[in-house]
């Protein structure tokens, strides 16, 4: 007698499933679709072919994009290292320690759009910065720092950095308390002093943590937008010095209306994420064989 | 190992002098890290509050406004529906919240406690998804909200496509798999259905977890802001971001009243994460031990 | 580790359906192979008419502080016609119509004007309902939205200038005017107002509110700093390099001089005196002599670094005119009506304020219109928001609008009242006795530019990377000409 198929689990997920299959599996074979078309969203599409990831080819901003993204991407090792120090700093008992984890949290619960504006009212050709500078005597007429090609991307870069400082410190912290003390004392004993013992004990039992960060903020790195819109207005900075591939594929979606060209990028995106995880997990994986 | 053999009790005073030094050292680092913590909202917060004849910009920085006013609260306050987008902020956050949860919940627990057809191949491609830039769907989420689901400008197209995130169906699973079988077997005895073994055994036990998944998908929620800005474009249905960007325009020319706005969108959370804040912590990095 | 392990094996199926989609797509349709077109230079004679009207005429208001122009007389007589309500004008509109307008900045300012013009305008036409919307930073990018969802609102208010009505109007998303209005009423506003914005040989909007452009000067820069006097300002825009340098070496600040980017080639055309594009309008031209000395100009004041950067290629007013409203540019090129801004954010400046005529093109026209509103194609109810547009710039709403701030109407009769011919007190007001005459001779002299956002943004490019790359002028604008004719050939 053949088993009946037990139904209450489907029920469970149907939901679930649903919502995803609608907003995200949908949505994808749609881009898909929609990169081989031309398209403004408001006429139905038209079918072109591989034209639009020809023109891709040979689009200097969208290899600039792709090159600012990938350069995006170091603010991983950068948070690594800071967030990694700083949950150090922060891991002792002294009084008064709990305030100063929660102000190096607040950047996190404030949102990148107001942080971001507040960044650049300090980065305006009349803000603190060059104030600051200026009264210091280093500097002797104001910068124009956000209408600075070259320095577009290390100020949101900079941002990001200072937006994630705080979550990522959190995690370290939570994971240098699992950390066994008697781990440390062996490490005294064997001679260690107080920075080759974080070397030897803290980095690896941290290692997945670090798993974890290296991920997450890498993903963020390579979606990364609203840095990019706020501190530059909308317009993705002088000569396209802060366009990333997020930030283009919303100016072709929704500032050029073409949409089809947009959901090609978005495909050029997703095949990079794909890679770039893959090889994220790849080196995850080959971190705890080594164990 | 020759360092080790040092009298203790020379090691002992020596200890204590390098104990109130390093003590020192570790208040200076953190203080300064504060302080680049902390000066770019500060100066924000100061430049809100500086009235008329206060210098924004001068060489050396005034930081301190000399006549201190709301003003620059009350003027964008009048100008711009700042209420409506507390409200909208507040009621997309919570039901996104809420349903999420609820939705996530449901779908982890037969991937935690039962075994059916497709179980995992389901589970893996789920998670596969986890990795989608969540911008690769606007387009086509663009044409799902004008032609399928008519929500374009209404808070209802920020809640529906954030109903179910695999992030917290990921998380809430192994929440799920920490709980014992027995537990669960003991219910069922008793002739409960499984709806109900969730509802009233399983979540509660879960608790801790499902506060997690809250946190992180309110302040996901809160702080969205490409999504809303391509789905709002009447004022009055911004949320506090969207909004924000709105200001920041409006009020170009008018540094006291764009800082008076950005320290107006930062208050609320900022009061959450004060009540909250063992909560939001545990919260914010306890996902790292899913 | 099972379940990294799986992971990575189901990340890899994602990752061959995608390469197997991506091949199997590549079988489609064969891609047409883009032929470019050599780019061609049409040489024509522009008849360059000296227009010098303004010079003499506006008086700079110098350190005074002057009270706001008080409103004295109301009500300008409109002739009757033959509808019931005389102000009327537009037949056949849709009972029970209801209707969206969007206004460009204009809340909260001028809430009780608009919501008043409206109860004049519900009462005209009884039984259409008006529902009233203002944007301010985001309105393009609302408006480009709410068009993608078919949700934009039935009236718009779009700035000519900035090139805003022909971006929509090429794109099929205006409603033609030419055939849905009658003469009369074609003949009330300015004839070259009415056809400042032809696409493609129709008419898209009716001209609302009319700018003026002044050079705003803070003379606590210009002349107590930089002891430049007044009347030298110059008249043309050639002298700016110079005015910038010294102004740079005397005072140490920088020049707030906006480039229009969103509409690069119409600026071109009124500043470069540039033929843009071929007369059959088959290729684009704008890389002669003309346009490549417009842009050297530019290029050289960067260089010399005497221009602020930011404000020279942002795409909102505001930002240029927030450098000159915090007191720390010494001239900026706006309209009277947006002295207001400065007078509320920096009363201390107001004081110092004077205003002069802008500096004139090489094409030696004085400009085009601002403001307009256009109806959009899509609307259920096109003669109800025609008789809405209409009406909003009609002589009684335009001059009811002129008394509360310094714009000027688009329709001659407005100018009959004493309120124009009244002697200016105020510095906003400097421009009122002659601005009838200016503004009659607004023309549109830029063809119509096909796939203009694109082109645009491939022009913006040009420019930026001459204006902060080193690109030679001529290198960055023939590349530039290159890559629209491939547009056009397509």
């Amino acid at each position: 007698m053949p088993k009946k198929l037990n139904l209450t689990p489907y029920l469970f997920l149907a939901p679930a499933l649903l919502v995803i299959g609608v907003f995200i599996l949908y949505p994808i074979l749609a881009v898909i679709y929609y990169s081989f078309t031309e398209y403004d969203i408001v006429t139905a599409p038209v079918w072109i072919g591989l034209k639009n990831y020809q023109q891709l080819w040979n689009d200097e901003v969208f290899w600039l994009a792709l090159r600012n993204s990938f350069v995006y991407l170091l603010v991983t090792p950068i948070l690594i290292v800071l967030c990694i120090l700083l949950a150090i700093a922060v891991n002792r008992k002294l009084p008064g320690i709990n305030a100063f984890r929660a102000i190096y949290y607040v950047p996190v619960i404030s949102g990148s759009i107001a942080v971001g504006y507040a960044w650049r009212m300090l980065f305006d050709t009349n803000g603190l910065i060059n104030g600051a500078l200026l009264s210091l005597g280093l500097i002797k007429e104001s910068i124009q720092w956000l209408a600075e090609p070259a320095l577009t991307l290390p100020i949101a870069m900079a941002l990001t950095i200072w937006l994630g400082l705080g979550y990522y410190m959190m995690i370290f912290l939570a994971g240098l308390q699992n950390i066994p003390e008697e781990l440390y004392d062996a490490a005294l004993i064997d001679g260690c002093n107080g920075i080759q013992k974080h070397w030897y004990v803290s980095v690896p039992g941290l290692r997945p943590q670090i798993t974890f960060v290296a991920v997450i903020s890498a993903l963020a790195a390579l979606e990364v937008f609203n840095e990019i819109y706020t501190l530059t207005g909308g317009l993705g900075g002088i000569l396209n010095s802060g366009v990333t591939m997020v930030f283009y594929l919303w100016k072709q979606a929704f500032k050029l209306q073409h949409a089809g060209y947009a959901s090609a990028i978005a495909m050029a995106l997703l095949v990079i994420t794909l890679l770039f995880s893959i090889v994220n997990i790849r080196s995850l994986e080959r971190g705890t064989e080594q164990e | 190992m020759t360092a080790a053999q040092t009298p203790a009790v020379a090691a002992r005073r020596r200890n204590r002098q390098r104990h109130i030094a390093e003590t020192l050292f570790w208040y200076v680092l953190l203080l300064f890290i504060a302080a680049i913590t902390i000066l770019p909202l500060a100066w924000t917060l100061l430049t809100s509050l500086k009235g008329p004849h206060d210098a924004i910009f001068s060489v050396p920085p005034q930081l301190l406004p000399q006549d201190p006013t709301l003003d620059n609260y009350a003027r964008v306050w009048k100008q711009l529906p700042v209420g409506n987008f507390f409200l909208n902020s507040i009621v997309v956050a919570i039901a996104t919240t809420t349903l999420n949860v609820l939705l996530t919940a449901l779908a982890a627990y037969p991937f935690a406690k039962m075994k059916f057809r497709g179980r995992d191949t389901i589970f893996y491609l789920l998670l596969a998804t986890f990795i989608v830039p969540p911008q690769l769907t606007y387009i086509p989420g663009f044409v799902l909200a004008r032609n399928v689901f008519q929500y374009y400008d209404t808070l209802v197209a920020l809640v529906f496509p954030n109903l179910a995130t695999v992030f917290n169906i990921f998380l809430l699973r192994q929440a799920f798999r920490g709980v014992p079988n027995d537990l669960i077997d003991a219910a069922k005895m008793d002739g409960a259905s499984e709806l109900r073994i969730w509802w009233q055994i399983l979540l509660p036990v879960i608790r801790p977890s499902l506060a997690t998944a809250a946190i992180i998908t309110f302040v996901t929620s809160w702080n969205d802001f490409l999504w809303p800005s391509l789905m709002l474009p009447t004022m009055t249905n911004k949320t506090l971001p969207v909004g924000l960007a709105a200001l920041q325009g409006m009020f170009a020319s008018d540094l006291r009243a764009t800082a008076a706005g950005i320290v107006m969108t930062i208050i609320p959370i900022l009061i959450l994460f004060i009540i909250l804040q063992r909560q939001f912590v545990r919260g914010m990095t306890g996902a790292v031990k899913g | 580790m099972n379940r990294k392990l799986q992971f990575r094996v189901s990340l890899s199926v994602l990752a061959m359906l995608l390469v197997a989609v991506v091949a199997l797509a590549a079988c489609g349709a064969p891609p047409a192979p883009a032929a470019p077109a050599a780019p061609q230079v049409v040489k024509e004679t522009v008849v360059v008419p000296q227009t010098v009207v303004a010079a003499q005429t506006v008086v700079a208001a110098q350190t005074v502080v002057v009270p706001q122009t008080v409103v004295a007389q109301q009500t300008v007589v409109v002739e009757p016609t033959a509808a019931p309500n005389p102000e009327a004008v537009i037949p056949n509109v849709e009972p029970n119509a209801e209707i969206t307008l969007w206004t460009f900045w204009l809340s909260p300012t001028f809430d009780d004007y608009i919501k008043d013009t409206i109860a004049r305008f519900e009462k005209a036409y009884p039984g259409v309902k008006v529902n009233w919307e203002d944007h301010q930073a985001t309105f393009q990018d609302d408006l480009k939205n709410a068009f993608a969802a078919g949700k934009a609102p039935d009236v718009i208010n779009l700035s000519v200038s900035e090139g805003w009505v022909s971006d929509y109007a090429t794109k099929g998303l205006l409603l033609p005017l030419d055939d849905k209005v009658s003469q009369d009423v074609k003949d009330l506003y300015f004839p070259g107002l009415w056809n400042e914005q032809i696409v493609d040989g129709k008419n898209y909007q009716f001209p609302w509110y009319q700018g003026m452009n002044v050079e705003l000067i803070n003379m606590k820069i210009y002349s107590d700093t930089a002891g430049l006097k007044l009347e030298d300002f110059p008249k043309t825009i050639d002298g700016l390099p110079a005015l910038c340098k010294t102004i740079k070496d005397k005072t140490g600040t920088l020049c707030d001089i906006r480039l229009t980017t969103n509409d690069l080639l119409a600026q071109m055309v009124y500043e470069g005196g540039v033929d843009v594009i071929s007369k059959d309008g088959k290729t684009f031209t704008f890389d002669s002599p003309e346009a490549v000395s417009w842009l050297q100009m530019y290029v050289d004041m960067v260089k010399a670094g005497t221009v602020d950067k930011s404000v020279l290629v942002t795409d909102q007013d505001r930002v240029g005119l927030d450098l000159f409203a915090s007191g720390n540019a010494a001239f900026y090129q706006t309209g009277p009506n947006l002295i207001r801004e400065v007078r509320a954010n920096n009363p201390g400046l107001y004081g110092y304020l004077a205003a002069v005529p802008a500096p004139v093109g090489r094409s030696g026209v004085l400009g085009k219109g601002l403001m307009s509103l256009s109806a959009n194609a899509a609307t259920k109810f096109p003669n109800a928001s025609i008789a809405l547009a209409q009406f909003f710039t009609n002589p009684q709403s335009m001059l009811d609008f002129s008394k509360l701030v310094a714009v000027y109407p688009s329709t001659p009769k407005s100018y009959d009242d004493p309120f124009f011919a009244a002697k200016p007190i105020a510095v906003e007001d400097s421009a009122k006795p002659i601005a009838k005459d200016i503004i009659s001779k607004y023309a549109d002299i830029v063809p119509t530019i096909p796939h203009k956002a694109d082109v645009n943004d491939i022009v913006l490019q040009a420019v930026q990377s001459a204006l902060f790359n080193n690109v030679p002028a001529q290198q960055a604008l023939s590349d530039a000409v290159k890559k629209a004719n491939a547009l056009l050939a397509q």
